[in-house]
C-alpha cells in the first residue's frame, strides 16, 4: 500500500487533492511512484486510468502527451478505421486546447470521437486510449477550462517534460522475454506468416522451439479466458517458422542484421543453449563480436539432448540454431568445455561473458542407498543425453541396447521425468513407471494436461503419492525399489495439506533401472575459487534479476545457472535482457536499463492481467483450436513428431479468437 | 467464464432481425446475414478473402453480450439474438463514416472512381454532409507502381489490396506501413517486380488504386459494361470490357478498361490490361470474302488455333464436312491426344479436379509447367491454398521458378525431356500401399526405378521427401502442365496421370494450352498434321483468316463475338460482342457453303451432348455468381463415362538433352499474339538466361542471338535474367503471330546458338 495523490486506476477512485496528508487514502497497486532510483514519476497513465503523484502536473500536457504516444507509440495503430483517424483527431483537439486555442466544442468533440473509439476500435489499445484522457476532462477539468475560457497555454506546455511509453500487453507482460503475441497472431490471422515471425524474432529467436515445447505462461494471462477459453498463443508462434522453413526463404530478422563493428570489442558466451543463442543473437544483429563456447560436440544445450525429437525435432531446432550461427558476427565453438582456468583467460580476454551453461547435474533421489556405481541407476540428464545424441545426431549407441524389454522407474514430475518415461516407451521398455510424491492434479500443473495425458496414452504407468525410500542391489546391480505410500492429509487450520506416510504402506517394484528426475543443479566447477561468485540458496548464479551481472564486474548470467531449472521462454528473456545489458557495458563499463526495459520491468510489477476484467464487443463461447496428435500406434515405437501443428483453417480460426489486447502505458518524469 | 460447447453442433439456429434462420457453424454473423438478404453495411469486407476487420462498420448488437460485435469476423453461435440495427450502431456507423471522411479531398469531380466509391455512396448512405472533426493533413505523393498509381491521400486504409495481393496473388507484395494516421501502404517490390496483375485495383472501394492507362479518361457512369469472359488462357475469367464511344469527334466505339466481380472472383494482369487486341479495321470486301470461300472448297485441309469458340469448332466441323477436308489444330491436337489417352484408363470424359478443389487443397504437386507464367490463375490458386490451407506445394520441372519460392515448399528438378520417366516415377511413388488391378500392378513393377531416377535425375530420397512433405496431408491436387502435350509419349504420359488420378486420392488439375482447347479438343476429331492445301483460322497455312488482321481475310477476335469456349473448371462460359465487327464472320463462309445458322450462337446448343455439352441456349445461359459466390456462369459439363482399360507402354530409355536448351514460355502478361498486339502488354521479345547460359553459349546480355527452333529460324536479343540457374533458356513465342510451329512442338529444344551482332553494336 502506497499514498499517493489522485488514482482512477482500475476503478479506484483515490482524490487526495486538498487533503492534509495524514488522512491521504491509500492505493493496493503497485504503481510506479518511481521511475528510476533517481527519478521520482510525476504520474502514471494507462489503459485503467490515471495516477498523478505531482500536485504540480499538467493534466491537459498530460492528456495530449498520452494522445500522441498512442499516435507515435503504436506500431498497431492505423490499421482501423476509428484507431487511425481517432487517434490523430484526440491529439489535435487535445493539443489545441493545450496550446490555449480550444473551445468547449472541441471538448464536446473530444467526448464523441472517444466514444466511438472505445466502441469500435480493433485494437484493446484504441478502445482503452480515451479511458484515461476522459477521467483527466473530469476530475481535472478547471485546467481544460482555464485553457479554454483565457486562450492560455497549460501551464507546463512549453516545458520539455519527459513522458515515456510503452506498449504491452497482458500475455506480452506475462512472457519471460515479453514477445510481441497481438503482432503474430495478427500475422497468422492475415496469412502473412513472415511478418508473423519477425515479430516474435522481435524478442524470441527460438520461434520453431518456443512454437513447440514452450510451457506458455502466457495463456494464463489471456484476456480470452475472461470471455471462454484462452487463446492457443504457443502453437500459433509455429506457423511462421514453419513458412519460413518450408519455403527455403532467406531469414526474418527484426532488423536488418548490422555488419560487424570490428572495434576490438567482444563478448563470450559459455554455454550454446537457449540463453547463449538468445544473447548471441541480440549482440550479433548489433554487429557485436560473440564467440560462443560449447562444451558438448552439438549446439543447443538441452532443448537439444534433453527435450526428446518427437516433442522438438532436432531439424526445426537446428532452423532456430542457425538463424543465430548465421550472423556474421558469431563464432562458435564446440567441444570446448571450460574450467575455471579457461575463464579466467576467457574473462581477461572478453570485454565481457556471459555464463549460460544450464544446469546439468541430476539431483539425487535421496533414498538409502543411493550409489553411482550400482548398475541401472541413471540420471536423467544422462539417460537423455544418450537417447538424444544417437536419434538426433547418431553419436553413440541406441539406448534401446539398454533398455529394451527392461523395466524402468522414473521418480519426477517435472517435463524432463516426461521425457525419461516418453522417451523409455520409444525405447522399448517393458514396463515403465513414473513415481511422483505428489497427486495427479499437480503434475498436470507442473507439465501440461497434454504431456502427462499422451504419457497415459502411451502406456506409462503413474503411482502418484509415493517415494522410494530404498534401492535395493545385489552386487551393485540394480533388482527392486522400496517405495513409501503418502496421504494427502488436509491441514485443520486450512493450510496445505501435508503428505504423510502411510504406515504399512510400502511395496516393492522390481526393476531394471531407476532414473531420478527430480531436479537438476548447476555444475559450478567453471568458477574461480577466488573470485567468490555469490550464489544463491539454491547454489546458482546470484544476480538482480534486472541486469543480470553477478557479483563479479563484467561477468553475466542467464537462464538456468541463474535462475535454476526453468524453461526456454524464461532463459530466453533472462539472455535477452543481458544482451542488452552487455551491449552497452562493453562500451561505458556501466551497467543500465533502457526506458522500455524499465516500464518493462514497472508493468511486470503493476500486472498487465486482470482477471476479473467483464469483456465487452466479443462474441463468447468460441471454442479454442486443438490440433491433431499422432495416434498411440502411430507414435510410439518411433520419434516423429506428435504434435501435427494447426491446420491452415484451425490456425487462422485460433488467430480471428486474439482480441489484440494492446495497452499503452505512459510515466511522467 | 462462459460455457464452450466444444462439439458444436453442425446446425445451429439464430435469429436476426427477428428472422430465425438455420445455417451450419462456421459461418460468421455477416455471410450468414447476406446470405438472407439482410443488410449490414461494410466498407473493407470483401467476399473472397477472410474477414479483415479494418473498417468496424459491420458491427452488431447480440443480446446477452456486452458491447458492439464485429459480424464479418465473429461465427454466429446457436441460439444467438442478433440485431444489426439500431439506434446505437446507426450512430457508430455513421461515426465511423465520419472519420473515413476527415481531409479526403473533395476532387470527386476528377477521380476515376465517382460514380461507383464506396465512400462517396456510404457517406451519402449515412448522412455525413459536413467535417464535423478536424485532423492536420499531411503531405502525400502520388506513386507510380507500373500499370498501377497509388494515391495515399484518397486511400483509406481498408487494407484489400493487401489482402488480395498475399491471399489470392501470392505476390506479398504489398504491406500496411502502420503508423497511425500516417499509415500507409507500402509497395514493397515496385515496378520493375510488381507481376502487375491489377488485382488491388481492382478491389479497391475508392480512387486510391487505378489504372495508370485509364486515369483521367473517362467517367464510370459514360461505360456501358459488357459483360463476358476473359478469351486470353483457359482460365476465361469473368469479366466486363468497359466501352464508350473514343471521343465526341470519333463515335467509333473504343474499350477503356477491364473488370470484373472482384467480390467473388479474381483475374490476371493479361486480362486486365491485355484488352485491347480487336480487330477494328475489318470491313466487308467482298471481293476478299469470295476468294475465301473459293480457298475453302479446294481445302484439304483447315487447320485453326483453338482461341476460337465452341461455335465456331463446330462450325469448322460441319464446314469440313461439306467440303470434304481434315481438321488440325497444331496448338490442340497434343492436347486432344492427351485427353483421349487419360479418358481410355481414368474411364471418364474429364480430369477430376478443378480450381476450386486446388485452392482447398493441403497437398499439391505441380508438374511440366512453369505455372506462373503459363497459368496465372492455376498459381492464384496454388497461393489461396498456401495462404489457407498450409499446403506444401511440390514443384516438378527443369527450371526452378524463384519468383513464387514463397509459394513452393519443394522445388523437384527433372531433366528436360525425362516428363514420362518422371510420371512413371510418381505413378509407383503415389500408388504404394494402394490396391490396383494386376495389370497396373505389374507395369508398376516392371518399372526400373533406379534407372529412371537416374536418367531424370530425381533422385530416390527426393520421391520419398515428397512423401515425407505431404505426411498426415488430406487433400491433395496434380497439376498437370502444358510441357506434356507435345511430348512424344504423351499418351503414355496421359494413361499414367489418370491411373494416379483413379488409384489414389489426388484430384488431378489439367492446364488445357490455350483458351479454348478443351472445347476444341471435345468438339473436333483433329488430324495431326495439315497437308494438301490448307486453309488457316488464325494459323498459318496457304490461305488464311485472321482475327489479327493480317491474313487474306479478317476475322474478329474473340472480344468481337458472342460465342462460348471450355475452361479449366471443365465449364461451358459465354462471350459477348465488346466491340463492334464491320468484316465477314465464320458463319458468313459457312453459310455460304450451306452448313451455316442464322446466328453463330445458334451453334450453342447443339454442341454435342455425348461430350458433356448440355444443349441450352445461348441467350439461356447464366453469366453471373450467386449470392454464395458460387460461379454460375454457363454450365459445368456433364462427366461421361467411357470405356477404360489400362494398356500401358513399357517406359523406354528417356530422351536426352545435353548443351544449351530453350524452353518456349511466355510471361504472365503476354502469353499470346493477343496480348502482344494490345497497347499495355505489348513487349519486346528477349530470349532470357541465366549467367550460366550465356557462359555456355558464349553469348552476352544485349547479344543479337540467332537459333533454329524446329526447322525455323528465330532472332532474338539476349538479355540475362538473374533470377534464372542453368542452362536452360526461356524463349517468348507471343510475337511468332500466326506461326503453328512453336505451339504444337515440344517446349524444350536443344539449340545451336549463334551470335550475329554484339552488344552496344
Amino acid at each position: 500500500m502506497s499514498q499517493i495523490l489522485f488514482s482512477t486506476w482500475q476503478g479506484e477512485l483515490i482524490d487526495n487533492r486538498n487533503k492534509p496528508k495524514e488522512e491521504w487514502a491509500e492505493t493496493g497497486f503497485k504503481l510506479p511512484l518511481e521511475y528510476d532510483s533517481d527519478t521520482p514519476s510525476r504520474a502514471f497513465i494507462g489503459w485503467d486510468g490515471v495516477a498523478i503523484f505531482d500536485e504540480n502536473i499538467d493534466a491537459v500536457k498530460l492528456a495530449t502527451e498520452y494522445a500522441a504516444q498512442y499516435q507515435i507509440y503504436s506500431e498497431a495503430c492505423g490499421r482501423c478505421a476509428p484507431g487511425r483517424w481517432g487517434g490523430r483527431i484526440l491529439f489535435d483537439l487535445l493539443d489545441k486546447i493545450a496550446r490555449g486555442e480550444g473551445s468547449f466544442d472541441d471538448i464536446e468533440h473530444l467526448s464523441e470521437v472517444s466514444k466511438t473509439m472505445m466502441n469500435t476500435s480493433k485494437c484493446e489499445i484504441g478502445r482503452t486510449v480515451p479511458k484515461p484522457i476522459l477521467d483527466l476532462m473530469e476530475h481535472y477539468k478547471e485546467q481544460f477550462d482555464k485553457c479554454i475560457l483565457e486562450q492560455t497555454k497549460s501551464h507546463h506546455y512549453d516545458n520539455d517534460n519527459k513522458y515515456i511509453a510503452k506498449i504491452t500487453a497482458p500475455c506480452m507482460d506475462m512472457c519471460p522475454t515479453h514477445v510481441d503475441i497481438p503482432a503474430y497472431i495478427e500475422g497468422v490471422r492475415d496469412m502473412e506468416f513472415t511478418s508473423s515471425l519477425a515479430a516474435t524474432r522481435q524478442t524470441m529467436p527460438l520461434a520453431h522451439t518456443c512454437g513447440r515445447v514452450c510451457p506458455h505462461p502466457c495463456e494464463d494471462a489471456c484476456r480470452r479466458t475472461n470471455l471462454d477459453e484462452p487463446i492457443s498463443i504457443m502453437e500459433l508462434k509455429r506457423l511462421g517458422a514453419d513458412y519460413e522453413t518450408d519455403h527455403h526463404l532467406e531469414w526474418f530478422h527484426p532488423t536488418e542484421p548490422k555488419p560487424p563493428r570490428n572495434d576490438g570489442k567482444k563478448v563470450a558466451i559459455i554455454g550454446a543453449g537457449p540463453a547463449g543463442l538468445t544473447a548471441a543473437y541480440y549482440l550479433g544483429l548489433e554487429g557485436i563480436q560473440v564467440d560462443i563456447f560449447e562444451e558438448l560436440p552439438v549446439l543447443g544445450g538441452e532443448v537439444a539432448v534433453g527435450v526428446p525429437q518427437y516433442r522438438m525435432p532436432i531439424e526445426k531446432y537446428n532452423k532456430d540454431i542457425e538463424l543465430v550461427t548465421s550472423l556474421p558476427s558469431v563464432t562458435v565453438y564446440t567441444n570446448h568445455r571450460v574450467d575455471a582456468q579457461r575463464l579466467k583467460e576467457i574473462d581477461a580476454e572478453y570485454d565481457a561473458t556471459l555464463l549460460a551453461f544450464g544446469t546439468r547435474l541430476s539431483k539425487q533421489v535421496r533414498a538409502k542407498n543411493e550409489r553411482e556405481e550400482i548398475k541401472g541407476y541413471w540420471g536423467a540428464i544422462s539417460m537423455l543425453d544418450k537417447v538424444n545424441l544417437w536419434h538426433k545426431y547418431r553419436i553413440g549407441s541406441p539406448a534401446s541396447e539398454d533398455l529394451k524389454d527392461k523395466t524402468v522407474v522414473c521418480v519426477g514430475g517435472g517435463f524432463t521425468s516426461m521425457d525419461v518415461v516418453r522417451c523409455s516407451i520409444r525405447e522399448g521398455a517393458k514396463k515403465v513407471i513414473m513415481l511422483y510424491r505428489r497427486d495427479e492434479k499437480t503434475i498436470i500443473r507442473n507439465t501440461t494436461y497434454e504431456e502427462y495425458h499422451e504419457a497415459v496414452e502411451e502406456g506409462v504407468e503413474f503411482i502418484f503419492h509415493s517415494a522410494v525410500e530404498e534401492i535395493i542391489d545385489e552386487n551393485d546391480v540394480l533388482k527392486k525399489l522400496k517405495v513409501n505410500k503418502f496421504e494427502l492429509v488436509p491441514d485443520p487450520n486450512g493450510g496445505r495439506p501435508q503428505l504423510v506416510k502411510i504406515e504399512g504402506g510400502d511395496f516393492e517394484i522390481e526393476c531394471d533401472f531407476l532414473i531420478p528426475a527430480v531436479s537438476q543443479s548447476a555444475d559450478l566447477q567453471l568458477l574461480p575459487e577466488d573470485w567468490n561468485i555469490e550464489l544463491t540458496s539454491w547454489n546458482t548464479l546470484l544476480t538482480n534479476g534486472r541486469d543480470y551481472m553477478t557479483s563479479r564486474p563484467g561477468l553475466f548470467a542467464a537462464g538456468d545457472c541463474e535462475y535454476g531449472p526453468m524453461t526456454i521462454v524464461n532463459a530466453v528473456g533472462q539472455a535477452k535482457r543481458a544482451a542488452s545489458v552487455i551491449s552497452r557495458y562493453i562500451y561505458d563499463g556501466k551497467v543500465s536499463l533502457t526506458d522500455d526495459e524499465i516500464m518493462e520491468d514497472h508493468l511486470a510489477k503493476l500486472k498487465v492481467y486482470n482477471k476479473n476484467e467483464k469483456i465487452t464487443g466479443w462474441m463468447p463461447g468460441i471454442p479454442r483450436e486443438v490440433s491433431e496428435k499422432l495416434s498411440v500406434d502411430e507414435r510410439k515405437t518411433n520419434n516423429l513428431e506428435v504434435n501435427l501443428g494447426f491446420t491452415g483453417e484451425e490456425a487462422i480460426a485460433e488467430a480471428e479468437r486474439c482480441m489484440r489486447c494492446y495497452y499503452i502505458a505512459m510515466v511522467a518524469v | 467464464m462462459s460455457e464452450v460447447k466444444r462439439k458444436q453442433t453442425k446446425e445451429i439456429t439464430v435469429t436476426i432481425d427477428g428472422k430465425s434462420i438455420t445455417t451450419e457453424y462456421g459461418k460468421t454473423i455477416l455471410e450468414v446475414a447476406r446470405e438472407n438478404d439482410i443488410y449490414i453495411p461494410t466498407m473493407c469486407y470483401l467476399t473472397k478473402v477472410e474477414p479483415i476487420a479494418s473498417c468496424r462498420m459491420c458491427v452488431v448488437d447480440v443480446e446477452g453480450v456486452d458491447g458492439m460485435i464485429l459480424s464479418c469476423q465473429e461465427k454466429a453461435v446457436d441460439g444467438a439474438v442478433i440485431n444489426t440495427n439500431t439506434k446505437e450502431l446507426e450512430a457508430e456507423r455513421q461515426n465511423i463514416m465520419k472519420l473515413y471522411d476527415v481531409n479526403h479531398p473533395l476532387e470527386c469531380g476528377v477521380c476515376d472512381k465517382s460514380g461507383e466509391c464506396d465512400l462517396q455512396n456510404k457517406t451519402l448512405e449515412f448522412n455525413v454532409s459536413q467535417q464535423n472533426f478536424t485532423a492536420k493533413d499531411m503531405y502525400r505523393p502520388v506513386q507510380n507502381w507500373g500499370f498501377i498509381s497509388y494515391d495515399p491521400s484518397l486511400c483509406i486504409m481498408c487494407e484489400k489490396c493487401v489482402r488480395v495481393c498475399n491471399e489470392i496473388v501470392g505476390s506479398e507484395q504489398l504491406q500496411v506501413s502502420t503508423g497511425g494516421y500516417k499509415s500507409t501502404i507500402i509497395n514493397t517490390k515496385p515496378e520493375n517486380n510488381c507481376i502487375s496483375c491489377g488485382e488491388c485495383m481492382a478491389v479497391c472501394p475508392v480512387g486510391a488504386l487505378v489504372s495508370s492507362d485509364f486515369k483521367y479518361t473517362s467517367n464510370a457512369w459514360e461505360l456501358n459494361k459488357i459483360p463476358s469472359s476473359c478469351a486470353l488462357c483457359s482460365a476465361g475469367c469473368q469479366m466486363y470490357y468497359e466501352v464508350k464511344p473514343e471521343s465526341i469527334d470519333n463515335p467509333t466505339e473504343k474499350i477503356f478498361r477491364v473488370t470484373n466481380e472482384y467480390e467473388f472472383t479474381s483475374m490476371c494482369g493479361a486480362g486486365r490490361f491485355g484488352f485491347d487486341y480487336a480487330n477494328t479495321t475489318a470491313f466487308k470486301d467482298r471481293a476478299k470474302f469470295e476468294r475465301a470461300v473459293e480457298a475453302f472448297k479446294k481445302a484439304d485441309t483447315i487447320t485453326f488455333s483453338s482461341s476460337i469458340t465452341n461455335e465456331e469448332a463446330l462450325m469448322l466441323t460441319h464446314i469440313a464436312k461439306a467440303i470434304d477436308a481434315k481438321l488440325s489444330c497444331p496448338e490442340a491436337y497434343g492436347f486432344s491426344k492427351f485427353l483421349k489417352a487419360y479418358s481410355s484408363v481414368s474411364g471418364k470424359s474429364l480430369w477430376g479436379g478443378d480450381l476450386a478443389t486446388l485452392a482447398k487443397s493441403d497437398a499439391i504437386i505441380s508438374l511440366a509447367t512453369r505455372v506462373k507464367d503459363d497459368a496465372p490463375m492455376v498459381k492464384n490458386h496454388i497461393a489461396m491454398a498456401v495462404k489457407r490451407e498450409k499446403a506444401q506445394v511440390v514443384y516438378m520441372h527443369p527450371i526452378e521458378d524463384s519468383h513464387i519460392q514463397n509459394l513452393v515448399t519443394k522445388f523437384v528438378k527433372y531433366e528436360a525431356g525425362s516428363e514420362e520417366g518422371v510420371v512413371a516415377l510418381l505413378l509407383e511413388l503415389l500408388t504404394r500401399d494402394k490396391e490396383l488391378p494386376t495389370e497396373l500392378k505389374s507395369f508398376i513393377d516392371e518399372l526400373d526405378i533406379g534407372n529412371l531416377s537416374g536418367e531424370s535425375s530425381i533422385s530416390e530420397e527426393e520421391l520419398d521427401e515428397i512423401v515425407a512433405t505431404f505426411w498426415k496431408k488430406r487433400r491433395f491436387s496434380l497439376i498437370v502442365g502444358e510441357d506434356i502435350y507435345n511430348h512424344p509419349e504423351v499418351e503414355n504420359i496421359a494413361k499414367m496421370l489418370a491411373a494416379i488420378e483413379k488409384y489414389t486420392n489426388y484430384n488431378v488439375v489439367v492446364t488445357p494450352p490455350a483458351s479454348n482447347s478443351l472445347g476444341v479438343a471435345l468438339i473436333c476429331d483433329l488430324e495431326p498434321e495439315a497437308t494438301g492445301y490448307t486453309v488457316g483460322y488464325n494459323c498459318e497455312a496457304d490461305f488464311n483468316l485472321s482475327s489479327l488482321g493480317d491474313g487474306d481475310l479478317d476475322m474478329p477476335a474473340l472480344n468481337q463475338q458472342e460465342g462460348s469456349i471450355v475452361t479449366i473448371n471443365k465449364q461451358l462460359v459465354p462471350l459477348n460482342v465488346a466491340l463492334g465487327y464491320d468484316g465477314y464472320i465464320l458463319n458468313d463462309i459457312a453459310n455460304e457453303l450451306g452448313v451455316g445458322r442464322k446466328y453463330t450462337i445458334d451453334f450453342t446448343s447443339e454442341l454435342p451432348k455425348d461430350k458433356g455439352f448440355k444443349g441450352i441456349e445461348f441467350d439461356s445461359l447464366a453469366n453471373n455468381f450467386s449470392k454464395y459466390g458460387e460461379d454460375i456462369r454457363g454450365y459445368k459439363l456433364e462427366v461421361i463415362n467411357v470405356e477404360s482399360k489400362i494398356e500401358l507402354n513399357d517406359v523406354e530409355d528417356l530422351p536426352s538433352f545435353d548443351g544449351i536448351v530453350v524452353y518456349n514460355v511466355d510471361s504472365a502478361q503476354n502469353p499470346n499474339p493477343f496480348t502482344q498486339k494490345s497497347k499495355l502488354t505489348k513487349t519486346e521479345p528477349k530470349l532470357l538466361g541465366s549467367k550460366q547460359f550465356a557462359m555456355a553459349a558464349k553469348v552476352k546480355d544485349g547479344d543479337l542471338v540467332e537459333f533454329e527452333l524446329n526447322g525455323k529460324k528465330v532472332r532474338r536479343v539476349f538479355s540475362i535474367d538473374t533470377s534464372l540457374k542453368g542452362t536452360i533458356a526461356l524463349n517468348p513465342t507471343s510475337d511468332m503471330g500466326l506461326s503453328a510451329f512453336a505451339v504444337s512442338s515440344y517446349r524444350f529444344s536443344q539449340i545451336n546458338i549463334n551470335k550475329v551482332g554484339g552488344a552496344n553494336e
